[in-house]
């Protein structure tokens, strides 16, 4: 049976062929589909429909969701973990005498490296998962369908705000871990140093750490720390909302669905990492050759 | 043409197109990347002419695709083949989404509501009117409490759906669907699940929707007494079409397999 769509497709010049192959074959993979859906939410925020007022409206409760929900898990986290990371900076770089790099270490520890990622794996768990459960039980309901059938764009109605609020959360929230590692990781140590009268016989002050690491810090890792959250919050939304968005209507499918959400945002924003951090290698390479 | 709101023509549809519409995947994807091979067919050959303002009962038994009929007229599910007009206006198969449709004026209603369940009764009907801007904050209001004034809901206002039983959840959705000014209202079993003091109430309503409105009205009912009540035709999904609609009376006299089969016990009972 001759289809409308196939005689679209041999009305196209050779030109038109090749780019609707290319489009057709990026759309078809998930990672093509996650994107399209990633511009179709950035570009609903500029729709007709959208009101200044409802719009930060919902947007903020999705950062506060987002945000706050996770803040006494993440803290205590970041604690705990800036608390070891400068224990075991401080003993392995006096051992072998390069107490100079204490700084540079911790700044790419912390602030560049695993800052980022572990808030956006406690995000991914905790927001994510419950983002893709929430929309994902929409579908189930057919409230999406409701949704649209009234002429509400879902995209705009659930995945914007998530998306959005979402990663301006995943922004302020790399920052207090990062803050949070360093100060109350050094109060930490410094109540140890207390209690056990410095078995571990560390010099540690707050002028030592705090000047070691500000003087370590580059300009490009002031550029990552906005870019980097920016990235991870869009990856682990847009995941959460594609993988919810994608499935039938069989209550099974939502566990799956939220599974596959967390997981996946996790390999992303591995890659991700891998993908920025090429950044910091070519700037190296540039400080190389000022050397040589 | 031009008083016609519904013309359906030739519409075919299979097993395979009833997941409908996923939201997350580009629409060019479902529409360029169909599935070719000819499964099994659920309507076959559908046509149907409704004009502005008349009211169309579908019958037949369940299981028959009246519910994905419906959809498909809301543009949830894009059929194999067939044309449709809304309005005398061709909508093209690659613009046939549901969003497209609803900017025409086309309302559904769920066989289950469908509600927004995080938010309460009056948020429901007034969340589609905020987001189309239909108005100034007061007479958003003003239509909503019209609107729940209607469907005997204005005390259940501040409760969410799931507090609601699911006739009154019903009654909220017809309420939602009645504040957007609909040209065309598709209703899913409306009067499932309606106690008959309710359902006596819904009636009068959806029949002054027709004549002070003239708003279009197809609705999908086991219970055949509506079209008699509402004085409206009736066609019937057999054998994989539509049938011709015609009265209640008419039916119910004839002599053809579908009258045998459903019209057996309101013979009976006169």
């Amino acid at each position: 049976m001759e289809r409308a769509e196939d005689k679209n497709n041999d009305n196209l010049t050779l030109l038109g062929k090749i780019f609707h192959k290319l489009g057709m074959s990026i759309m078809c993979i998930t990672i093509g589909q996650q994107i399209v859906l990633l511009f179709r939410a950035l570009s609903s925020f500029f729709s007709e429909s959208r009101s200044f007022k409802t719009d930060s409206k919902n947007i903020i409760l999705q950062t506060f969701f987002t945000g706050v929900e996770i803040f006494p898990v993440l803290f205590v986290v970041a604690t705990l973990f800036g608390a070891i990371v400068i224990v075991e900076v401080m003993t392995m770089t006096g051992k072998m005498g390069f107490s100079d790099v204490v700084g540079n270490l911790m700044v790419v520890v912390v602030i560049r490296e695993l800052g980022p990622i572990l808030t956006a794996f406690l995000i991914a768990g905790r927001s994510g998962s419950s983002l893709s459960t929430y929309v994902g039980g929409m579908v189930i309901n057919s409230e999406v369908d409701a949704l649209a059938t009234m002429g509400v764009d879902p995209i705009r109605y659930l995945v914007m705000p998530g998306l959005i609020g979402g990663t301006i959360a995943t922004f302020i929230m790399t920052i207090i871990f990062s803050a949070s590692a360093i100060g109350a990781g050094f109060l930490v140590i410094k109540g140890l140093i207390a209690i056990t009268g410095n078995a571990l016989n560390l010099q540690l002050t707050w002028d030592y750490l705090s000047t070691e690491i500000l003087s370590a810090m580059t300009m490009m890792d002031f550029v990552f720390i906005v870019i980097k959250p920016l990235v991870f919050g869009c990856i682990i939304t847009t995941n959460a909302c594609y993988q919810a968005m994608n499935i039938a209507h069989d209550i099974r499918q939502v566990p799956k669905a939220t599974g596959k959400s967390v997981i996946k945002s996790f390999f992303y924003i591995v890659c991700a990492d891998v993908v920025l951090s090429i950044f910091y290698f070519l700037d190296y390479f540039n400080e190389i050759s000022k050397i040589i | 043409m031009h008083n016609e709101a519904l013309r359906i023509e030739d519409l075919h549809l299979s097993y395979s197109n009833l997941l409908g519409t996923v939201f997350s995947k580009p629409r060019a994807l479902s529409f360029f990347l169909r599935n070719r091979d000819n499964d099994k067919e659920l309507i076959n050959g559908a046509n149907l002419v409704l004009h502005r303002g008349e009211t169309l009962c579908i019958g037949g038994p369940s299981g028959q695709g009246k519910s994905a009929l419906l959809r498909v007229i809301a543009g949830l599910i894009r059929p194999n083949q067939g044309r449709l007009f809304y309005f005398g206006e061709y909508i093209p198969p690659e613009r046939h989404s549901a969003l497209e449709i609803a900017k025409r004026q086309v309302g559904l209603v769920f066989q289950n509501g469908a509600l927004i369940s995080n938010l309460r009764v009056r948020d429901n009907i007034a969340l589609p009117l905020r987001y189309h801007k239909k108005g100034t904050p007061k007479e958003i209001d003003e239509k909503i409490n019209m609107a729940m004034d209607l469907m005997r809901v204005r005390n259940e206002a501040n409760m969410f759906p799931h507090q609601l039983s699911v006739g009154m959840q019903k009654r909220v959705a017809i309420a939602r669907s009645w504040a957007m000014d609909p040209r065309l209202l598709l209703m899913d079993e409306p009067t499932a699940g309606l106690d008959n003091y309710n359902r006596r109430n819904l009636l009068p309503l959806i029949d002054n929707m027709r004549t002070l409105f003239k708003t279009s009205i197809i609705i999908i009912t086991h219970d055949l007494m509506i079209a008699k009540e509402l004085d409206c035709n009736i066609s019937f999904l057999h054998n994989r079409t539509l049938t011709d609609p015609h009265s209640f009376n008419y039916w119910s006299s004839a002599d053809n397999a579908i009258s045998r089969e459903l019209f057996r016990d309101l013979r009976v009972s006169g």
